[in-house]
């Protein structure tokens, strides 16, 4: 932990000409641009929502408002933790900051699995990228805010095993950094392809325990993944016990805090995205 | 005399701890808040209201959710005024390029002919159930 916990002034920076970090104002810099990309995409959504496909399904009747608010909530919530992670890194409290990170993560995954969900359910249907003008700007505008959560997500993964960095031995913390990144990916991985097994299993068979266990012991590729998701778990359980002092403190909070910018901003474009691409197809 | 400097110590300790539970308090009673705008959007879509009515209640709760977590969640309101003004240049460049846009190409003026035909056909079918 920092020694100088709670003697740094997070909002003024006294040796910028502005006063305000470099990070932060480059982050809100380019969050300025990424409002101009995200406006472009969602009108050309709007102007081409009209453009239904061909002998295709309806909008209103393919889109779940149930899947979608509750996708809101989640990525409203993840919203909730990251603002609590800023605020414990400000503290200086390293491990509160792991936990609200790793909330954050979890919830994030949460928000992609429905959208993988979502869009192979639609596809199912017969809206795809091709096949109507509708489908080309939905996947497009929806997919550009599916990517920018992904790489939110591995930023927070970053950001998380930064925190882990010891006080001394940093070139052994890099190859321990690199296991604990890898065990991460296979986690998310082979949990993605459990609950898309699980799933279909569901839709197949009626969603009850026996389903689901015969769904992750018959298929050798989801018994692998149950498998990797069990070890790569224990190994990210273990890599992720605190181990004496670390290099991490309220000096990084400054990292933290570019990070929930960007996670913020993630969520209010979800916010239109809500209710332009989905409410406004209701009426 | 060397009583009174562990008395304000634990006095600005208190504080501190005061003002870091009030900001997690705040930080969740936003988070609920937001959660509940969010289902009285859903609730609105399906109540028998004017078209218009509909979408300004929309658009109104949406701006409430967007303000919220950009003044409170991502600190604009306890930042440097800069900042909240340089996040505006480009909110204000997207909504306007947004609304140019839907100005110059509106949804309805640009539906194909094929497209006039399905919704005419759905909207048969509609009337036949």
């Amino acid at each position: 932990m920092s020694a100088h916990a709670g003697t740094i002034d997070h909002h003024h920076d006294h040796t910028t000409t502005t006063g305000i970090p470099n990070k932060k104002l480059f982050m809100w810099a380019f969050l300025a641009s990424d409002c101009m990309f995200f406006a472009a995409l969602i009108s050309t959504h709007v102007i081409y929502r009209l453009h239904p496909t061909p002998d295709g399904p309806d909008p209103k009747k393919i889109f779940s408002i149930e899947l979608t608010s509750f996708s809101t909530f989640i990525l409203l919530m993840s919203s909730l933790l990251m603002a609590l992670a800023v605020s414990a890194s400000q503290k200086g409290k390293v491990e509160a900051t792991r936990k609200m990170i790793l909330g954050t993560i979890a919830f994030g995954l949460i928000f992609l699995g429905c959208q993988v969900y979502e869009f192979s359910h639609f596809v199912h249907l017969g809206l795809t990228l091709s096949s109507s003008m509708f489908g080309s700007t939905f996947y497009t505008l929806t997919g550009t805010h599916g990517v920018h959560v992904a790489i939110g997500v591995v930023w927070l993964v970053l950001t998380y095993i930064r925190t882990f960095k010891p006080a001394n031995e940093a070139k052994a913390w890099i190859i321990r950094s690199i296991v604990q990144f890898v065990a991460f990916a296979v986690a998310v991985v082979s949990i993605m392809v459990m609950m898309l097994a699980v799933t279909h299993a569901g839709a197949e068979h009626g969603y009850s325990l026996s389903s689901v266990l015969h769904a992750l012991q018959t298929n050798f590729i989801t018994s692998v993944s149950t498998a990797a998701f069990a070890v790569s778990t224990a190994l990210l359980f273990v890599l992720g016990r605190s181990t004496g002092e670390v290099d991490f403190g309220e000096v990084n909070a400054i990292d933290v805090e570019g990070m929930g910018l960007y996670w913020h901003f993630v969520d209010i474009v979800w916010i239109i995205i809500f209710t332009v691409v989905y409410l406004l197809e209701y009426l | 005399m060397s009583s009174a400097v562990p008395l304000t110590h634990t006095a600005s300790s208190s504080d501190q701890a005061h003002a870091d539970e009030g900001k997690f308090h705040l930080f969740v009673q936003i988070a609920m808040l937001l959660g509940v705008i969010t289902g009285v959007e859903i609730i609105i879509v399906y109540l028998p209201l004017a078209k218009w009515l509909v979408v300004t209640a929309l658009s109104v709760l949406s701006l409430v959710k967007f303000l919220y977590v950009i003044f409170y969640f991502m600190h604009l309101k306890f930042d440097k005024l800069f900042c909240t003004i340089l996040f505006f240049i480009g909110l204000v460049l997207a909504g306007g390029t947004a609304t140019a846009l839907l100005a110059i190409f509106s949804s309805k003026d640009s539906i194909p002919e094929t497209a006039k035909v399905i919704y005419a056909e759905r909207a048969t079918a509609s009337v036949t159930k």
